[in-house]
């Protein structure tokens, strides 16, 4: 095996991301199984379901690149669903909600990237339990039970096309445009890719390394709140369940896209096609009748085969 | 005297650990549950208590295991469910168990393989092995349902001299456990190992002679093969297959961990502390349950002692 990989040819082909490769291969397979999908409506419609995941990996692939991981995304999903469809802010407008979104997902954003920075506490633990934190609190203070409606503008919002492309997955590929502007072009993007690719020798060159960390997190926690905005939208009321398991999935899609701890390759379009892959893997596996079990398993294949790929990459340089 | 009692509540200078802070904050709720309830200090009551921790217990001494070479096995809750699912599958038990530990090996094994092999991070390895056996535990059993075999409900009901069976499967976790990590090669290995990945130097112990990689995938090995011992237990007590039985245990058992003074970047811990960890956490379970605390509100509770006992120590490296 060794000797393939020493390939030049192969090398070549391990430095594309999975993603691009998993993509091409679900898309054939809709192409065989029902070619009468592949339209631009009905692909609009899957696409713009993934889009609160598509905007979460985003935050991901930030915290992701300073060696560093976020699964506190569905607690804070969860609680914004619910500061907008409790009633807890009786009469708020649309605007008042936007920001005391934004400032939600600042301030925890903030706290995870002080405990992993400062604190130097173990990101899993940290962003796990504050996600468990949250999601409890939230149970609680709707006692289990699904809290009322989302304010109907929302949803409106949601729905609007834009040239016939559905507005949210416009705005995410403004969203993806912007990050990858972000990382590519400012000071911060060099601090993020030194620091990912040997902390030490950052620290050593003059990049304020831990200020960089806290900053990422505090990038992701912002990024998961306007995701959070993004779900609400799409499914219009409150929920008790809503987005526990997009963390695991936006690991997933951004390990796909090229994107493992420290290592950027994929850059931004890898987990953005990631993304896209689990958009498109839902799809096939309703059309060939797998359920809930199965997409579970698939997940865990996606997440250990994408991240062994990288593995076998990292060990044959 | 005075010097050693220092470091042991301080845990300066140890490898064991902080471990005497969680003792004394265990006599502490048992001290306050006696006083202030009435149900708390009888003996059915302890007796009970016991049963409730020893799941968290076997689990989190697997956990240890696998902490200790500065690993983390995120799996641990879906192989507890998986396996309370494999034994409610109506075969006879000469089957069923044997086939548990096997399947828990197998489940170890792929952990540990993907990890030393093939280069991936540990955290990703055991998460995507949770979901993989997540997914086939709900193929087994959608929803809770089925029978155990009789001989694993007698193992766990039962009383001899007027002692639960449960206090038993204690005993012989805890002093299997002991002659493992203290009383053979094996144990040292692991400390070594985990000594060298704590400091930075990964080939530190293999530079010595100790073979890394296998002690680490038999780490993990042993890992899934203590949460299915676990499992076996729960499966006794709940005497269905259940696939949800799991669910966030492998949290419980890294809290567990960590409260018992064992340091999650490898090498520094202790059995004891591990045992006394998940005891606090099962006291506090059953102190909430008799002040009617919302379950709920003790999930976040317990994701606050998480967050609090991992921020008190202090490790060099930083991110995951």
């Amino acid at each position: 095996m060794a000797a393939v990989l020493a390939n030049p040819i192969a090398r070549r082909l391990l430095r594309i991301p999975p993603s691009y490769f998993v993509f091409l291969v679900l898309l054939a397979t809709l192409w065989i199984a029902r070619p009468n999908m592949l339209n631009l409506n009905i692909m609009g419609i899957f696409v713009r379901q993934i889009v609160p995941l598509g905007i979460l990996v985003l935050g991901q692939l930030v915290v992701m690149r300073v060696k560093s991981i976020d699964l506190s995304g569905g607690g804070i999903i969860l609680l914004i669903n619910y500061f907008i469809s409790s009633g807890t802010f009786p009469g708020a407008s649309m605007p008042f909600f936007v920001v005391l979104a934004l400032a939600t997902g600042l301030v925890i954003g903030l706290f995870n990237g002080f405990m992993i920075g400062s604190r130097r506490v173990s990101a899993v633990i940290v962003t796990l339990a504050v996600s468990i934190i949250l999601v409890g609190l939230v149970q609680f203070l709707s006692s289990g039970n699904p809290p009322g409606d989302v304010p109907k503008l929302f949803n409106d919002l949601y729905n609007t096309k834009f040239l016939s492309v559905p507005t949210p997955v416009l705005f995410w590929v403004l969203l993806t445009a912007s990050v990858w502007l972000l990382l590519s072009r400012t000071v911060f993007g060099r601090y993020v890719a030194s620091v990912g690719e040997n902390a030490e020798a950052a620290h050593f060159s003059g990049v304020p390394v831990q200020r960089t960390v806290i900053l990422a997190h505090t990038l992701a926690g912002l990024i998961a709140a306007i995701a959070a905005l993004v779900q609400t939208g799409s499914i219009a009321v409150g929920s008790v369940r809503v987005g526990l398991d997009l963390p695991i999935l936006a690991v997933a899609a951004t390990i796909l896209g090229g994107v493992v701890f420290g290592r950027g390759d994929g850059g931004v379009w890898g987990p953005f096609f990631g993304a896209l892959c689990f958009a498109l893997l839902f799809v096939v596996m309703t059309v060939l009748g797998i359920d809930e079990p199965g997409k579970l398993i698939a997940q865990g294949v996606i997440i250990l085969g994408a991240a062994i790929f990288y593995g076998v990459r990292v060990r044959n340089p | 005297m005075v010097r050693s009692l220092f470091n042991i509540l301080s845990g300066r200078n140890t490898r064991q650990g902080l471990w005497g802070l969680p003792l004394l904050v265990a006599l502490f709720i048992s001290l306050w549950l006696t006083v202030e309830t009435t149900q708390f200090a009888t003996a059915e009551n302890l007796f009970n208590l016991v049963a409730q921790a020893m799941p968290l217990i076997i689990a989190a001494i697997g956990q240890l295991v696998v902490v200790l070479i500065g690993g983390l096995d995120l799996s641990v809750g879906s192989v507890i469910s998986f396996t309370t699912a494999v034994l409610a599958l109506d075969q006879p038990a000469v089957v069923l168990i044997p086939a548990v530990f096997v399947l828990a090996a197998l489940i170890g094994l792929i952990n540990g393989l993907a990890i030393t092999r093939f280069n991936v991070h540990p955290i990703i390895a055991t998460l995507s092995t949770q979901y993989i056996v997540l997914g086939i535990t709900r193929i087994l059993r959608p929803v809770s349902g089925g029978t155990v075999p009789e001989i694993v409900i007698d193992a766990v009901s039962g009383s001899f001299l007027g002692v639960p069976y449960p206090v038993f499967w204690g005993i012989v976790v805890i002093l299997a456990a002991w002659k493992l990590l203290y009383g053979s090669r094996y144990g040292l290995h692991l400390f070594a190992i985990g000594g060298g990945i704590a400091s930075g130097a990964e080939s530190a112990a293999r530079n010595f002679g100790v073979s890394d990689r296998r002690n680490i995938i038999l780490a993990y090995v042993v890992c899934s093969c203590f949460a299915a011992v676990a499992g076996v237990f729960l499966a006794g007590r709940i005497v269905s297959g259940d696939p949800n039985v799991g669910l966030l245990f492998e949290l419980d058992t890294v809290t567990a961990v960590a409260l018992g003074g064992t340091q999650l970047s490898g090498s520094i811990g202790s059995l004891h502390g591990t045992v006394i960890g998940a005891l606090v956490m099962a006291l506090l379970a059953n102190g909430m349950n008799l002040a009617n605390v919302s379950p709920f509100v003790q999930t976040a509770i317990k994701g606050g002692i998480l967050l609090a006992v991992v921020g008190l120590q202090s490790r060099k490296k930083m991110g995951l």
